[in-house]
């Protein structure tokens, strides 16, 4: 038995006491619980499986002490009002927050923090990684990790402009259907009906097939897909702020439809809405990068998530993680938006669960 | 009664009218290629002569309106035409594939139905308690995955690191059932390891939702124990949220299949697909579109209609 | 009556209990140390507004405490028994054999998917009281002694089945199925219509007398609490104010707080009458017909409302006396008739409407929190109207608006710049009120504007609408329920039943017998704050002819 086996035991019973003496019921219930499941473990896995505990265990303890220190700096350089409302943030929120911080960074000035060009080749296909090359080189001997940040700026900023379309459409259809009704409403409802029952995939297939693969093509055929989604909430939305007496005040005043939407109706439609449009970006991100990854998306050399998933698939069959490191910053960026979006919804909607 | 069937006859009437307007989409989209099938296929190079020939085969000349009663009627009774790039018929190329995908989303739904239930009801009754938040966690990361990043994770622990399964789902005909679902494991495990977790999400809120009526209070109130109050008082009304849940996700499979069948090269209509997209197959995008669609629309159906009937304020009308 | 119980024995004694309500990721104490004893067979009125922790005390009289609560500390003694230290699972025995819970809304309350009466029995077959076929034929008899009609059957359906008032006695049924000692009733009637109230209270008195059941009365209305309870506690925000029989609460009041919700009706103002000769009537609805959708709900409804005078349209739930407002401000196109504004019709639709003629007819609302968006402030929401119709800006807007809070006696600096939410409920109110007269009109409808009130602020809002009628000659159209608000308020009274006026005049004839058959009945269903208006009244009637059973 090694000492760290024994240190690792050792540590984790003694913070269980300790825990359980101080009445702290929830962590106790934690560590004593890891506690049993390392004894499985061990005993299966053996000292590595003990390893990767720690490991996880570290990673983890860093992931949160950056969300904590992230959020205490945004406490001090936000306004009085904001830092208010950030200190209640949940530690998963302000991880979220910090990642997305990261990666817009990372977009914004790709092309000086990339150490290489995005189509530059710089080594032999498949490289291992050196001091010039963080992550390796790709199929191609292209840097693997200037192409990870230039992806930051094409991936994301795709996602983004076809959900900002999206949005737009869903929302300004969505207002006016809550605020007008009859034909119009019902019109615009049948419409979103229909498009939201044909599975998105298929339907971006199907679009693609006809038009080919090119970025305005993904971005409009994209939007299309998704914004009945927005549609329908911003619609509800409104829906619960159109029977407000408010409302019927202001239409017995005589104000028109615009006045209604942008006084009455959008001030107290900003909560769900800011949180929809973090989730549509999620859903829309997920589709674009799957339909780069079935090389139907953005097209190479343009360094893209999904496209570099797929080039470099054949190194999983050799036990390399390389082309888990795109799929794994899309899932990294997905995750951190919906911690954000969770928080957000739990919030507005003000349940106490 | 009159009242029950009547709504489901008006759903069920709504259903054909929706797919009938997804098959016009589907053909119609066709149409608003610039030029026409045979230009779009045979390129630039091609002589006038070929161009014509394709258009005589696929009988362009025509008005598209009849050309749809055609391909309509011919896909009621399960022909699809001609493939533009094998030639052969699309039929003979769907009809083994789609029994594969059908196979891989059973296996991946019977897994991750009951899985995902019996979870989420287990965390709606341990709201806000640490377990609560940890699996709030996971699921979202689950959810938040792409399939091909589960799919490739799945690849190099079970299968390169310590091969345990194989990595590609090569299934062949007159294999043994146990085969099957050995070879099938890792895709049918990435599918599940999704739809569980969204799965799982909705039926706890839709359990929580249900636990703060007041009827349940009233339960709690005439000291009817707790699992009693779950399984009598809770279970009979969250039926329709359950089935709506199951449903939804099932038709979510749907999507997900297409991905997780390229990943694994699974032999299935989602590959099939994805290839006749990359070669601008007409005919077997059209007929993939239409199955998928089509089976998205009755999973869709049959959840409505599973609400309706479970209605206990539609089941005895007044 | 009372100095007997007391030799009794106590059945349950409550210590210095507080509550705490997890909000704002904080617990925040909400009941502040009460204390209560109750005896055997005694029944204990609790009184208290909005807020005033009475149902969270009701329910930690059963050791139960909501979601999002939690019992701080105290004790809670039932017959010999700790229940703040007791284990779940004997509470559990306790509830529904021992203590029984009557909710608010019973149409909420009872599980959709089960027969009534396969709720009624579950306590009773839980606790192996009785056999299921025995606990049916008892449910049968609460339900014969409850009068509700067909005993024998009306268990048999599923709740949404069975009227509101018939679930009310329902539950009281259901709560009496294992004859506990005590019953929690948690604001009964409160959703009722005045008319169904009485039968529920009646049944209520019926079956508690007759078990010698103990139990606490819950809610807001003195009047039904004075018909209940030999006892009643008076609370605000957590605390108790005082305590005292009913006899000697009604006739000498102690506390301050108290004797204030005693005072409430003292307002009351002559009643004018209508201007002579030729004079045109401001508002003139003629001959209307309503319908939504194919439903019809309005039929020949016809009244004038002159200048300067106060007209009140009084009904229960559904007697289309909102519908009616509806059409006169044009939301609801009426199918037949007109309404004349001075003489001349207006287009049946507010879109078509001149913006004169919007402006001539304002609105004050129920809901003071709906009516006004949370999200605009002050002085924008009482300067649009001012700006939208007389094109005020700058100095002269602003002017305007300082001068129309001075007018709802709100300091205009304090609140020129704030927001609805951070307002109380009667501030709001003054708000909305000042959002429509900044319209400078001369017809004001008011929908139910006291009744999500408390009564002291009730009675500052109706003072105020007098004053401003006074000093601006306004004419008000008041909707109501609420027959001491039309006392108070009204020169005029209109009387509607299902979508028809069924009787109207000035306030002196229509509070006057004879009345109309129904006005009688809606007039002598409005308890009173006399201990023994419901047994008069029951021995008037005759306890076969209240309620539903009394429709006319």
């Amino acid at each position: 038995m090694s000492y760290f086996v024994v240190g690792y035991y050792a540590l984790l019973i003694g913070l269980s006491c300790l825990a359980a003496y101080y009445k702290q019921r929830t962590p106790f219930m934690l560590l004593f619980s890891l506690t049993l499941a390392s004894f499985i473990m061990g005993i299966i896995g053996g000292v590595s499986a003990l390893w990767t505990v720690t490991l996880a265990a570290g990673a983890l303890a860093l992931a949160a002490g950056t969300s904590y220190a992230f959020r205490e700096f945004l406490v001090i350089i936000l306004p009085r009002e904001t830092a208010k409302e950030i200190k209640t943030a949940p530690l998963t929120a302000s991880f979220g927050m910090f990642v997305i911080f990261t990666y817009a960074i990372a977009g914004i000035f790709a092309p000086i923090i990339a150490p290489h060009g995005e189509s530059q080749v710089i080594a032999s296909a498949f490289a291992p990684p050196d001091e010039t090359m963080l992550l390796g080189a790709d199929q191609l001997g292209r840097d693997m990790f200037s192409r990870i940040i230039f992806g930051a700026r094409n991936s994301v900023g795709l996602a983004l402009i076809a959900t900002l379309l999206a949005f737009f459409m869903g929302a300004i259809g969505g207002l006016f259907a809550a605020t007008k009704g009859g034909w119009f409403d019902q019109l615009l409802g049948r419409i979103a009906d229909v498009i939201m029952s044909v599975p998105s995939l298929i339907f971006a297939l199907l679009i693609l097939s006809i038009f080919g693969t090119n970025l305005a093509v993904i971005v409009v055929v994209v939007a299309v897909i998704y914004s009945p989604r927005v549609f329908r909430l911003s619609r509800a939305v409104a829906g619960n702020v159109v029977v407000m007496d408010y409302i019927e005040a202001a239409k017995l005043r005589g104000e028109g439809t615009w006045y209604l939407i942008r006084r009455e109706i959008l001030p107290n439609s900003t909560a769900p809405l800011i949180a929809e449009f973090g989730l549509e970006f999620c859903f829309v991100f997920l589709l674009i990068a799957g339909l780069s990854f079935l090389g139907l998306g953005i097209q190479p050399p343009t360094a893209d998530w999904g496209s570099m998933v797929r080039e470099n698939a054949t190194l999983i069959s050799f036990g390399d993680m390389t082309p888990l490191i795109p799929a794994a910053a899309i899932a990294l960026l997905t995750v951190s938006v919906n911690f954000v979006v969770d928080w957000m919804l739990y919030r507005s909607s003000g349940l106490k669960e | 009664m009159g009242d029950i069937l009547r709504l489901v006859a008006r759903r069920l009437g709504l259903g054909v009218v929706t797919l009938f307007v997804v098959s016009i989409l589907i053909f119609f989209a066709v149409e608003l290629l610039p030029g026409d099938i045979a230009e779009a296929v045979l390129g630039q190079s091609a002589t006038q002569e070929t161009v014509a020939a394709m258009r005589e085969q696929l009988g362009l000349d025509r008005p598209a309106p009849v050309r749809y009663v055609e391909w309509l009627s011919g896909a009621v009774q399960g022909d699809f035409g001609v493939s533009l790039v094998s030639g052969e018929r699309v039929s003979a190329a769907i009809g083994p594939r789609f029994r594969n995908t059908l196979f891989l989303a059973a296996y991946a739904a019977v897994i991750a139905v009951p899985l995902a239930i019996i979870l989420g009801i287990i965390v709606a009754l341990l709201r806000n308690t640490v377990f609560d938040r940890v699996a709030n966690v996971l699921t979202l990361t689950s959810i938040s995955s792409p399939e091909f990043f589960l799919g490739y994770i799945l690849i190099l622990y079970l299968s390169v690191k310590t091969s345990m399964f194989p990595a590609i789902a090569s299934l062949s005909h007159g294999m043994s059932f146990g085969d099957l679902l050995y070879r099938s494991f890792l895709p049918a495990l990435t599918l599940v390891l999704v739809v569980t977790a969204h799965m799982m999400r909705m039926t706890r809120a839709a359990i929580i939702n249900l636990l703060a009526s007041p009827y349940i209070e009233m339960a709690r109130l005439k000291g009817v124990p707790p699992w009693k109050v779950i399984v009598r008082h809770a279970l009979p009304n969250a039926w329709a949220p359950i089935i709506n849940v199951v449903a939804l996700n099932l038709a979510y499979l749907i999507t997900g299949v297409v991905l997780v069948e390229v990943v694994f090269v699974y032999p299935g209509v989602g590959q099939l697909l994805v290839d006749a997209v990359s070669k601008r197959d007409f005919p077997v995008v059209q007929a993939c579109c239409l199955i998928f669609a089509a089976t998205f629309i009755l999973l869709n159906l049959a959840a409505d209609v599973g609400s309706i009937l479970t209605n206990p304020r539609l089941r005895h009308p007044k | 009556m009372t100095t007997t119980k007391q030799k009794k024995d106590i059945l349950l004694n409550i210590k210095d209990l507080r509550i705490e309500g997890y909000s704002d990721e904080k617990w925040i104490e909400i009941v502040h140390g009460i204390d209560l004893t109750l005896h055997r067979g005694e029944v204990l009125g609790l009184i208290g507004e909005s807020g005033a922790g009475k149902s969270t005390i009701g329910l930690a009289a059963m050791g139960f405490a909501r979601d999002g609560c939690r019992i701080s500390g105290g004790s809670i003694e039932f017959d010999g028994m700790e229940l703040t230290t007791t284990p779940e699972s004997d509470l559990r025995a306790l509830r529904g054999s021992r203590i029984a819970y009557v909710a608010q809304s019973a149409a909420a309350s009872f599980n959709p998917a089960h027969k009534i009466i396969d709720q009624h029995t579950e306590a009773p077959i839980q606790y192996r009281i009785s056999k299921r076929l025995d606990a049916q034929e008892d449910a049968m008899q609460l339900y014969e002694r409850l009068r509700l009609p067909n005993p024998t059957e009306i268990g048999f359906r599923y709740p949404h089945q069975v009227s509101g008032g018939q679930l009310q006695r329902a539950m009281t049924a259901m709560a009496m199925a294992c004859r506990p000692d005590l019953i929690i009733f948690d604001e009964p009637t409160t959703a009722l219509d005045v008319t169904t109230q009485i039968e529920v209270l009646a049944a209520i008195r019926d079956i508690v007398d007759q078990f010698n059941t103990a139990a606490i009365y819950i809610t807001h209305d003195l009047a039904v609490v004075a018909q209940m309870a030999d006892t009643i506690k008076v609370l605000l925000k957590g605390n108790e104010v005082e305590e005292a029989s009913t006899v000697e609460m009604l006739e000498n009041p102690k506390e301050d707080y108290t004797k204030s919700l005693w005072a409430v009706r003292s307002f009351q103002r002559p009643q004018k009458l209508r201007p002579g000769g030729d004079a045109v009537p401001v508002v003139s609805v003629q001959n209307i017909d309503a319908a939504y959708g194919d439903t019809k709900v309005l039929e020949d409804v016809s009244f004038d409302i002159y200048e300067g005078m106060t007209v009140a349209v009084v009904g229960e739930s559904g007697s289309g006396k909102s519908t009616t407002a509806r059409c006169i401000t044009g939301l609801l196109p009426p199918t037949k008739g007109q309404i004349l504004f001075k003489g001349e019709a207006l287009p049946p639709s507010y879109k078509n409407r001149t913006k004169d003629q919007l402006r001539q007819a304002q609105m004050i609302y129920q809901m003071a929190d709906t009516a006004l968006n949370p999200k605009v402030k002050i002085s924008e929401i009482i300067g649009r109207p001012a700006r939208f119709y007389s094109g005020l800006h700058g100095a002269a807007l602003k002017n305007r608006v300082d001068e129309l809070l001075d007018l709802i006696e709100l300091e205009p600096s304090k609140y020129y710049n704030r927001y609805p939410p951070e307002l109380s409920g009667g501030q709001k109110q003054r708000i909305g009120i000042a959002r429509a007269l900044a319209a400078e009109p001369t017809f004001i409808i008011c929908d139910e504007v006291t009744s999500a009130l408390d009564q002291l602020v009730a009675e500052g809002i109706l003072r105020l609408l007098d004053r401003l009628q006074k000093e601006l000659n306004l004419a008000y159209m008041f909707i109501t329920h609420d027959l001491a608000t039309v006392r108070s308020i009204a020169d005029e009274v209109v009387v509607m039943q299902r979508g028809k006026v069924v009787e109207q005049g000035p306030k002196e004839e229509m509070f006057q017998p004879p009345h109309h058959a129904y006005t009688d009945l809606l007039l002598s269903s409005v308890p009173e704050m006399d201990p023994n208006w419901l047994t008069t009244l029951l021995e008037e009637r005759g306890v076969d002819n209240v309620g539903e059973a009394a429709d006319v």
